[in-house]
């Protein structure tokens, strides 16, 4: 088994504009957190290529980090991608999938970020047991998620 | 944008909290809005959306915590969901997913129209639809209530 945190809110638009703005935009909507930093500076995140690319960080030095590999690409429903934060031990990749339903008028998106248990004692865990390491990482992505909406208003 | 956690909400205590996610999404029409498992997939911490509200939706994690099918069906709060639209088609919704209708939905002195059903846990719900404008002088006379904090 493995841990899960799942987010889910209502976006004002359709699965194609949600989809669109979540991996076209997320350079402009993504609010890089403390608590939650994949690089010590942050950078600017983009996705890179569709099926088989990966998303990045791209650092003012124009040095590149590389969070994760796009594990599944099915727009305007279904991104699956690898999720690691530069204070990881390397060989270490949780996974974080994001769906968008159609609900009348509105898309349904949800976030579910698997694995994050598996963080080890360190910098990454900021020395929280994983009840409250992983409600740290629901609120980290309902912020998220909150601030992707926000920019489809 | 309803990212904001309201004043107040609700904690409910379920045997099966999972089974009453799935059974409160059909038959309200909650959505899951937050969801934390652990290392081997016990339930967490849950919570459902209705409108600019939630509820949280958990096990009986403590001695003090529990359902209303472990205590012999008693309840010693319910929770009240107040829609603006169709609320019989809400009570036949409610009941086609097993909610058992203790009060079918009848319209209120107070201009609201309401029915009271319990969920396969025993917990009581009480849904309400305002349907008429009643002023206090109209209550008052017809209950014989004194009324305050009616405008």
């Amino acid at each position: 088994m493995t841990s899960k945190v799942y987010v889910a809110l209502r976006v004002k638009a359709t699965p194609e504009r949600a989809f669109q703005a979540f991996v076209g935009e997320i350079g402009a909507w993504w609010r890089p957190s403390l608590l939650f930093q994949t690089t010590p500076r942050p950078g600017v995140l983009s996705f890179e290529g569709g099926e088989g690319g990966r998303l990045i960080e791209t650092r003012e030095s124009g040095k590149v980090f590389e969070i994760g590999q796009i594990r599944a690409w099915d727009p305007p429903h279904r991104l699956v991608f690898a999720w690691r934060q530069a204070n990881f031990p390397p060989d270490l990749h949780t996974e974080v999938e994001v769906t968008f339903e159609a609900v009348g008028a509105e898309t349904r998106v949800a976030v579910e970020h698997r694995g994050f248990h598996e963080v080890p004692a360190g910098a990454a865990r900021h020395g929280w047991p994983d009840q409250l390491l992983l409600v740290r990482l629901a609120d980290f992505w309902r912020g998220q998620v909150a601030a992707f909406g926000g920019r489809l208003e | 944008m309803a990212d904001k956690f309201p004043s107040l909400s609700s904690a409910v205590c379920y045997v099966d909290p999972r089974e009453a996610l799935a059974w409160l999404e059909q038959a309200f029409g909650f959505e899951v809005s937050m969801l934390i498992e652990d290392g081997e997939g016990a339930l967490a911490h849950s919570e459902m959306r209705f409108g600019e509200s939630i509820v949280m939706v958990g096990s009986e994690w403590s001695a003090d915590h529990k359902s209303p099918r472990s205590i012999g069906g008693k309840n010693t709060q319910t929770v009240h969901i107040q829609i603006d639209t169709d609320i019989d088609v809400h009570c036949e919704r409610a009941r086609a997913a097993g909610a058992e209708i203790i009060m079918e939905p009848a319209t209120q002195f107070y201009g609201d129209r309401t029915y009271r059903c319990r969920d396969p846990e025993g917990h009581i719900w009480t849904v309400a639809q305002t349907v008429e404008t009643v002023t206090r002088e109209q209550m008052e006379a017809e209950t014989g209530l004194k009324i305050t904090g009616w405008a």
